[in-house]
């Protein structure tokens, strides 16, 4: 692959006797939509700490755009399963969150996050407080920072899973949007394989014990993706080829 | 409902007011035991040249050794939530000095610091500080170690960490024990004049009515300290409603809403 954007090298993580990820290699391409899927204990979320700098690899490389990032942090944008809304800051404040942990925000990072804001239909609350939000809007608010952090690269670490059903499904869809829009390279990681399916060009399966990269698989199903297309024999076939790959591992 | 809820501390005032003086109407209680409110009205308003000064000297050391005193307990709090080592060392430190007798360490404040201001600004801190590092330890440890890490990844530095992230969690849990010790701190001061006592104040001038069997100036005396401690109670309910507005209210306030100029609200 020519055009990488992000190119995990034989990373390797080990806490202390444990390995917590085997050695693992993977390339995304630039604007690629990836999702890893697999059970709790696979090591997607530590391979996401070894991307986002937050984990220093025990070995190999993490190259963005050929530069090593792996344990450097402020490089990629980062956002968890809760949406760590600072309950003190408006939904501007928490948008430019990193503008202002890493400098200053300047008004004109304020005017672009109200305009994001407004964008993504949340323009009659960019003065509210979080807590006066609702779940799904809180998590519109948490993208919304990642994208105001303004990176290339996205990891997206169970964005959804605390959402009920319905809103999931309306944010899946928001989301794939906002990617159309931004044409930003995405990680996401869940442990919902129909999530998985519906939204990537690949889905990397793990399994546990230790940590690794069990298959890849390609989604040949053609964006744009609606409701509709958790139904087509194409998402249900590929869907049961990965809950198959899954549900072998862990038989074991 | 709204003129209820705000009139409501003042009916309990004066639900107090009425029970004092039917029980010494009723129980025929001697002066001398227990004045009526109207006699202790009377006893302020006599004396209330000679008492007004006084009471600006207790405010005025309640409110140094508030300052000091709850100044101390945050920024140990924060050295502690930072070097586990200080924590270690310090804690058995703090609940030790919390297990001393105020009244029987004032005595050898004195013989050390002498009878002026000094004792008193002491024994008012070691009241005070305490609530204040307990609380501020509990905000600085209930943050999400994930909110962290966020930060982290964005590339933020332990300072702006501190700043952005730590600090305003420890606003609310910092107000609740400053509203105890805003109160606790007249009671310092008081203890204070007691012991260390050359210097006027009112607690010096009740023990000094008590004596002379003045109940009715006693009394005057005690309304104005609890006075004292309700406005600082008050004050403090002020400033953690100005400086935690996400607390109570929905939106920001306007004037805290920086660059909220209509032309960057975007199409509704």
């Amino acid at each position: 692959m020519t055009n990488s954007k992000l190119i995990i090298d034989r990373v390797e993580v080990r806490f202390g006797e444990t390995l917590a990820l085997a050695e693992t290699s993977l390339e995304v391409a630039d604007g690629e939509f990836v999702t890893l899927v697999g059970p709790s204990g696979c090591g997607k979320t530590t391979l996401m700490n070894v991307i986002a700098g937050l984990q220093k690899p025990t070995s190999g490389r993490v190259m963005m755009d050929g530069a090593d990032i792996a344990g450097r942090p402020g490089h990629v944008g980062y956002m968890f399963q809760k949406d760590l809304l600072i309950p003190w800051r408006t939904v501007t404040g928490n948008i430019v969150l990193g503008a202002a942990l890493t400098g200053r925000a300047t008004s004109s990072d304020r005017a672009a996050a109200r305009s994001l804001a407004a964008r993504y239909g949340l323009g009659d609350f960019v003065d509210h407080y979080p807590h006066a939000l609702s779940g799904g809007m809180r998590q519109r608010v948490a993208l919304m920072r990642t994208l105001a952090f303004h990176k290339d690269i996205l990891l997206l670490d169970e964005p959804f899973g605390a959402l009920d059903a319905q809103t999931r499904l309306e944010m899946q869809q928001w989301l794939l949007e906002v990617w159309a829009d931004s044409g930003r390279t995405v990680l996401f990681i869940t442990h919902d394989v129909d999530e998985a399916v519906f939204l990537a060009d690949r889905v990397v399966v793990m399994s546990a014990r230790p940590g690794r990269i069990q298959a890849v698989h390609e989604v040949a199903v053609p964006r744009p993706r609606t409701v509709d297309t958790l139904m087509t024999p194409e998402f249900m076939e590929l869907k049961s080829r990965v809950l198959a790959g899954l549900y072998h591992k862990e038989a074991k | 409902m709204r003129f209820v809820r705000s009139a409501s501390p003042l009916l309990a005032i004066l639900l107090v007011l009425v029970i004092w003086q039917l029980a010494v109407s009723v129980l025929h209680v001697q002066p001398y035991v227990l004045p009526s409110p109207h006699r202790t009205w009377q006893a302020l308003l006599e004396d209330w040249t000679n008492v007004r000064t006084l009471a600006g000297q207790t405010l005025y050391e309640s409110v140094v050794g508030f300052v000091i005193g709850t100044g101390v307990g945050f920024l140990l709090a924060v050295a502690m939530s930072h070097l586990s080592i200080v924590h270690r060392v310090l804690y058995p430190i703090l609940i030790a000095s919390q297990a001393v007798p105020i009244v029987a360490i004032a005595a050898p404040l004195v013989i050390i610091l002498g009878y002026g201001l000094a004792p008193k600004l002491v024994i008012v801190g070691l009241i005070v500080f305490f609530p204040v590092v307990v609380n501020v330890l509990d905000g600085l440890s209930s943050i999400d170690s994930s909110m962290v890490n966020l930060a982290r990844s964005m590339g933020a530095g332990p300072a702006k960490i501190f700043l952005l992230v730590r600090l305003p969690a420890t606003l609310t849990p910092l107000f609740s024990a400053l509203k105890l010790a805003a109160a606790y701190a007249v009671t310092g001061a008081v203890i204070g004049e007691w012991t260390a006592s050359i210097t006027p104040g009112l607690g010096k001038d009740l023990l000094l009515k008590n004596s002379r069997l003045d109940t009715a100036g006693v009394y005057a005396d005690v309304l104005l300290l609890t006075a004292i401690g309700l406005a600082g109670f008050l004050l403090m309910t002020v400033l953690e409603n100005l400086s935690t507005p996400w607390r109570t209210r929905g939106t920001a306030r306007r004037w805290f809403r920086r660059s909220a100029s209509p032309d960057t609200k975007g199409p509704r």
